[in-house]
């Protein structure tokens, strides 16, 4: 017990004291911030020198500039509304008013008014529309964070002479004006046009893969480590196989449990400090401690055995990428446990052992999930963890520790039929 | 006297791998024991399951007294054939972190390495990291991680690997000092003149069986030569019994005929008028000699 304490202490101090480590739990949320503000500051900035919408605020409704030109080849528009209001259903609202319309008989009249920089933009609608449906824009600039006819504008329009019915018209081109939606879930899920509903669980699903993941590949170096160095043979003088494990996998955990802390602070931290109104449910601390430890009791028994089977680190992460896939699932289908986390397939991915450990964590921040569903996840979790841990262990012996063989698929799979059997 | 070391018929395969087959042989207590044998013969397998590393198929291991358990592993210091340290990590802490997984207090072992890194020379680079160091620093920073806890049984393979004539000296030297301080050494080693210098018993393994065992004198005498060496003043020719007789480097070198005493031709010689013995000797093979013999199969190529 006594030298098991002492691995656990070395394997936290050995690997906090990596600058490695100090600069991936602080340097990659830097880095991720940093990259998200400055493409919000971008996309501001853009907006706020007018870009290139010339719908946006600085070029509203006020303007009354003739700007936005017209070639009407289809001989369909044959009224302008006096108001012009698109928009709507999760975008904002625009009103335009008609004075901004000039209509042109030919495209060259209409490209030589864009040139002399009379005009922003112009429409042209195809002589064949009402069969193709086809519309050309043309416009003098392009933006990368605004979409130059986003907001349907002269679909109005042409909806409004289609019509001829300013009601009809604006049915047309927004015709739900507001969705009641119940869930059958205890607590009604978040409001999906709040940013936030997709990013918490987003974050919340980033920490936990991101911290499994970093943790386990500190597993697999310090395993390959001593097989490379030959310091196992060394240790194994002083403690049994299964004892050096243990030692790694607690000390190693300490370390994950540390950096979670530190993201999760932070990331708290900057949710409360923004004053948004993002509740996190009730016992999301306990839930998400289970299956963190749990999940990483998990992939780092895992990561143990593949560095005890290879010969050095560089063959161990080979099989990285496989052994880690399960976690990254939920990270491919991230937007659907943000969006819908009581759907079928979060549902089964958050009580699947080898995938609930993100999963049910990102859905515990999307939405209120039922006791049993997280009771049936954990109890999944913690008897296939046992498993891992106790077949693992099989892996952490003497022969493998020094042995020098390559790890080959074919290996693998023999050493499991062996070890399992 | 019980042995420190018993090793009975041990066997032990990986795969279809026979590492080793038939190794016996023991170890007293406060000697220095040479385990010897070309590569690939199980010595490295056999020293493991020696220290409980590897479980023998057949036969039996006994050590410190009977089967090794957690309490009697901190009474061994081992210095494996290849370095054992942790390369990315400082040499001092290193020594104190290993010292401690033997039982020794953090503050012992802290003490103990100061004045072991002192003796190697090592103390001003204790805060470099392993890999920072020569191959000859490593090797004895390897020596002081074997020693640090103060072991009884002490198993050093290739001790002198990576290190310079004056610090292979100074290892040597540590490696009395632990004999006569009670300790029981096992050294494996291809250096045969450091087996010849320090170890009294050997034991030669090849292709995993123990093909030679004993003292160093009586396998010497039992591989030694039917010849004599003399040094001396007259002429030693036509001597009675002598088949054969060079002069060189200042000794007479005797080829005796078959039944020839070497006994009967120190009379002989003795009896002689004019001659001035000043050294007469049963010729000897030396032990790189009988080792390449033995390893090559023709251990009666010695004695003819």
């Amino acid at each position: 017990m006594r030298n098991i304490w002492i691995v656990i202490k070395h394997e936290i101090k050995v690997t906090i004291g990596k600058p490695s480590f100090w600069l991936t739990t602080f340097l990659l949320p830097a880095v991720i911030i940093a990259l998200s503000a400055g493409s919000q500051l971008l996309a501001h900035s853009s907006l706020a020198e007018g870009g290139a919408n010339p719908f946006s605020a600085n070029s509203g409704s006020s303007n009354n500039k003739a700007d936005i030109g017209y070639v009407d080849e289809a001989g369909l528009i044959k009224q302008i509304p006096d108001r012009i209001e698109f928009g709507g259903a999760g975008s904002s609202v625009f009103v335009v008013s008609p004075d901004r319309l000039r209509k042109f008989s030919d495209r060259a009249s209409a490209q030589a008014a864009l040139e002399a920089g009379e005009l922003q933009q112009y429409y042209v609608v195809a002589a064949d529309f009402l069969k193709s449906g086809n519309l050309t824009l043309v416009d003098r600039n392009f933006s990368l964070f605004t979409s130059l006819d986003s907001s349907g504008f002269f679909e109005y329009i042409i909806n409004y002479n289609l019509a001829g019915n300013e009601n009809l018209a604006k049915m047309l081109s927004n015709p739900i004006k507001s969705t009641t939606t119940k869930q059958l879930a205890p607590k009604p899920a978040r409001d999906p046009k709040d940013a936030l509903t997709t990013i918490v669980p987003l974050a919340a699903l980033l920490i936990f893969y991101l911290v499994l993941t970093m943790t386990s590949q500190f597993m697999l170096q310090s395993v390959t480590k001593e097989k490379e160095n030959r310091t196992a043979e060394v240790l194994l003088l002083s403690l049994r196989p299964r004892d050096l494990m243990l030692g790694k996998v607690v000390g190693l955990g300490f370390v994950a449990l540390l950096q979670v802390a530190i993201w999760a602070a932070v990331g708290l931290t900057g949710l409360n400090t923004s004053g948004a109104n993002y509740i996190l449910p009730d016992g999301f601390l306990v839930w998400g401690v289970l299956y963190f430890v749990l999940g990483y009791l998990l992939y780092g028994s895992v990561f143990a055995a593949l560095g005890a089977l290879a010969p050095n680190t560089r063959e161990g992460s080979q099989f990285t990428f496989i052994a880690l896939l399960p976690l990254m699932l939920p990270l491919f289908l991230s937007n659907a446990f943000a969006q819908s986390p009581n759907d079928a397939l979060p549902v089964v991915l958050s009580l699947f052992p080898l995938t609930s450990p993100t999963s049910m964590i990102t859905r515990l921040s999307a939405t209120s999930v039922p006791i049993e569903q997280l009771l049936i996840g954990l109890v999944l979790l913690a008897a296939t963890t046992y498993l891992f841990v106790l077949l693992s262990a099989r892996f952490f012996r003497a022969d493998t520790l020094l042995s020098g063989d390559s790890l080959s698929f074919r290996r693998l799979i023999r050493e499991f039929r062996q070890k399992a059997a | 006297m019980t042995p420190t070391v018993t090793i009975s018929h041990v066997a032990k395969s990986f795969g279809q791998v026979h590492a080793v087959e038939d190794v016996s042989f023991e170890v007293y207590a406060g000697e220095i024991f040479g385990l010897l044998g070309p590569n690939g013969a199980g010595k490295t397998t056999t020293i493991r399951m020696m220290l409980d590393i590897f479980k023998p198929e057949r036969g039996e291991v006994s050590v410190l007294g009977g089967a090794i358990d957690e309490a009697k592993k901190n009474r061994i210091g081992y210095l494996p054939e290849e370095r054992g340290l942790y390369k990315d990590l400082k040499l001092e802490a290193t020594l104190i972190f290993l010292a401690t997984l033997k039982g020794v207090s953090e503050t012992t072992a802290r003490k103990k390495a100061v004045d072991w890194l002192k003796r190697l020379d090592l103390y001003d680079h204790r805060q470099k990291k392993i890999q920072e160091l020569s191959k000859g620093m490593q090797q004895k920073a390897q020596v002081i991680a074997t020693l640090l806890h103060d072991p009884d049984l002490i198993v050093v393979d290739e001790p002198f690997a990576g290190l310079d004539p004056v610090n292979t000296r100074l290892i040597e030297d540590i490696i009395r000092e632990q004999q006569q301080a009670g300790k029981t050494i096992v050294m494996s080693t291809h250096q045969m003149y450091q087996v010849e210098a320090l170890c009294g018993r050997i034991a030669l393994i090849n292709k995993g069986r123990t093909v030679l065992y004993g003292e160093v004198d009586q396998i010497k005498h039992n591989f030694a030569g039917n010849a004599i060496v003399v040094k001396g003043q007259g002429d030693f020719t036509n001597v009675p019994g002598v088949l054969e007789t060079r002069h060189t480097n200042g000794d007479w070198h005797m080829a005796l005929a078959a039944g020839a005493n070497p006994q009967d031709v120190f009379k002989a010689l003795a009896a002689r008028e004019g001659l001035k013995i000043e050294r007469f000797e049963i010729a000897e093979p030396s032990l790189d000699d009988i080792f390449i013999s033995v390893v090559q199969g023709n251990p009666e190529a010695l004695n003819a």
